[in-house]
């Protein structure tokens, strides 16, 4: 090991025991580069900083983040889940569990329309608790569902999640979409099956809904069916539809997206001033919060890399003597432990370019891997006693104890293990989609026409990285 | 103190209004991509200018918009440990970290985003990505701007941080 490789690895050390102490990632990621880049590079480490930040803000594909967190807040203001929510409460009313499934299925669509997590336990918690606490269903199983249901938002397209991890694992973020959607609602028919059944055997857990509840004829159910869905599947097939069709890019998608949750939420008379202002004000701090810290944790990943000491690990870790799927499986391992005390764009931009070159060297499928990496880390979202989907869902259910929001939150919890085994043993489970749709010639994807030559288009970090070198060297 | 006071809630109001001002950055951002996809697939006359003009806003936006993030405490932390920290540890932990780590990572990345942009200025440097060639100054202006208005929220944090690590109670 050379003295650059150690200095590298002291780094990545010190990194780890200084983000524990809760001082925001970004700022200590900044710092932490350019002190021990200074002692193993010198000053070209303050050049090689500047050209993965300008370079990272170049990078058309990451406007799609802030497009698509805008249209989850607008999606989310217009009231569409709302609607969802009530069409499909007096359709299925006289099933048992009626409001459990109502609550997973309107998840699972909402996810459709948003990428990240947050607002979608908040609105179904505001929703859906009274009405489950006063129908006397049991609160372990409710507030698993409303969690559960809400943490889609982070795995199904559009996420926001697997747009940056895309240029993380240089593959493009279609594929990664494509991955992720049958996945996504294996696990919603998953957790509809799971309470589906337990009411069904134990009709206490949760009852069909008293007479009072119900419609009286069927004709304003399915109005009240067709104009809450239509819309929102408008929406959905416009933005995921284009991408999946190879028509748009994603970040042509989501500014479609967003100006269609503009329109929708005007339709609707949702459309408020101040709820634009804070539409905005909050895709402003969740963006930057976001990509601040793809730019510093890329500074970092950049000087770690000089230092040789990714290649390091690379080495080491590929010379142990493993079967590769026990080496696959431990860094799924290792990706869930770090799930728990770190959250989703700490564990994709910080740690998993660390993982990266190990899991190319295996020859796996890095888009089934992605999509492994994606339900992974929605566990985490419901692995208490760190579990942001619990706070949230606390803050708007007072009724609930956080002891029974965790105990619900671990039996789906457990379904989510089933999940990422069944993936981990059946790839075709993510693979099959983008398969079918980008790599058998099922269909030619025709790129967009841009007006460039040199198309810088999905970009990996890596190439990013790549390119900041060539630079340093004129 | 409450001269402090009264420059601590001056130097937030002022963050909030920057944050105002750059989350309007959104509303041309969709319009140059809905513009784009528009006059493309309805028009079939893709513009020269759209590719541009998104990467610059996206990237002004995200880069300005960091001062604001810090003012709203958006910038994620670790908070395995945090949660449970009485508000005196913490007020230590941030004052020490902004010290050390903040002001002095955050005066580098100013100083090195001032020379780029100057240096992009004085040469009149063109973006090479596109035959539309825009100016590049601009975006690159934004590194050290970002910064500027980073250190500006942080003296705010500091001081604010110092006042929990010294009385116990965080600064409401």
């Amino acid at each position: 090991m050379s003295y650059e490789t150690a200095i590298g690895l002291a780094m990545l050390g010190v990194m780890i025991a200084a983000i524990f102490l809760g001082f925001p990632i970004s700022f200590t990621l900044l710092f932490l580069a350019f002190a021990f880049g200074w002692w193993g590079l010198g000053d070209v480490v303050f050049n090689l900083a500047y050209f993965q930040s300008i370079g990272l803000m170049k990078e058309s594909l990451l406007a799609a983040v802030p497009l698509f967190i805008f249209m989850g807040f607008v999606a989310e203001q217009a009231g569409l889940m709302e609607r969802l929510f009530s069409a499909l409460r007096l359709l299925l009313a006289p099933v048992r569990g009626a409001l459990f499934i109502v609550v997973i299925v309107t998840a699972a669509a909402f996810a459709m329309a948003t990428g990240i997590v947050g607002a979608a336990v908040t609105v179904l918690g505001i929703m859906a608790a009274p009405i489950m606490m006063r129908s006397g269903y049991d609160g372990q199983l409710a507030a698993g569902a409303i969690t559960a249901g809400g943490t889609l938002g982070i795995l199904i397209p559009p996420s926001v999640m697997l747009i940056v991890m895309g240029p993380v694992l240089g593959v493009s973020v279609a594929d990664l979409y494509a991955a992720a959607i049958v996945p996504g609602f294996m696990l919603a028919a998953m957790y509809v099956a799971y309470v589906a059944a337990r009411s069904f055997f134990n009709p206490k857990l949760g009852p069909a809904l008293p007479k009072s509840e119900r419609a009286a004829s069927v004709w304003p159910v399915l109005r009240a069916v067709v104009l809450g869905v239509l819309p929102l599947a408008g929406l959905v097939a416009a933005t995921l539809g284009s991408i999946l069709a190879g028509m748009a890019t994603p970040t042509e998608a989501a500014g479609m997206g967003a100006a269609g949750a503009l329109v929708l939420a005007a339709a609707y008379r949702k459309l408020t001033w101040a709820g634009f202002q804070r539409a905005l004000m909050q895709s402003l701090a969740t963006s930057s919060m976001v990509l601040v810290l793809a730019l510093t944790s890329n500074i970092f990943g950049a000087v770690f890399a000089r230092l040789g000491a990714a290649d390091w690990i690379t080495e080491t870790l590929l010379a142990a003597p493993l079967p590769p799927a026990l080496m696959l499986a431990l860094v799924t391992v290792l990706i869930f432990l770090l799930g728990w005390p770190f959250e989703w764009p700490a564990v994709i931009l910080v740690f998993l370019p660390i993982f990266y070159p190990v899991v190319n060297g295996l020859g796996v499928d890095l888009v089934w891997f992605g999509a492994l990496v994606a339900v992974t880390l929605q566990t985490a979202y419901l692995s208490p006693p760190v579990a942001m989907s619990a706070y949230y869902l606390k803050q708007v259910a007072k009724g609930w104890s956080l002891a029974t929001i965790y105990k619900g939150m671990f039996q789906f919890m457990a379904i989510q293990i089933v999940a990422i085994a069944l993936i981990f043993l059946f790839p075709a489970i993510a693979t099959w989609l983008p398969d079918y749709l980008f790599r058998s010639g099922a269909l030619v994807v025709s790129e967009p026409p841009t007006t460039t030559s040199a198309d810088p288009l999905g970009e990996s970090y890596d190439q990013m990285y790549q390119r900041s070198l060539e630079n340093l060297e004129q | 103190m409450p001269l402090l006071t009264a420059a601590v809630r001056a130097i937030d109001r002022f963050a909030e209004l920057c944050g105002v001002a750059i989350a309007w950055l959104m509303v041309p951002l969709v319009a140059a991509v809905v513009y784009e996809v528009v006059a493309r697939y309805a028009f079939a006359a893709p513009t020269i200018w759209s590719f541009d003009v998104t990467y610059m806003l996206y990237g002004a936006m995200f880069m300005l918009g960091a001062a604001y993030t810090l003012r709203v405490g958006a910038h994620i932390r670790t908070d395995f440990f945090w949660e449970r920290w009485s508000p005196r540890t913490r007020g230590v932990i941030d004052t020490v970290a902004y010290v050390v780590f903040f002001f002095p990572g955050i005066a580098l990345f100013l100083w090195v985003g001032w020379d780029e942009a100057w240096y992009a200025y004085e040469i009149g440097e063109m973006s090479e990505q596109t035959p539309w060639r825009p100016l590049l100054w601009p975006l690159k202006a934004c590194v050290p701007l970002a910064a500027a208005l980073l250190l500006v929220q942080g003296l705010s944090e500091l001081t604010k941080s110092l006042y929990a690590a010294l009385t116990g109670r965080a600064f409401a």
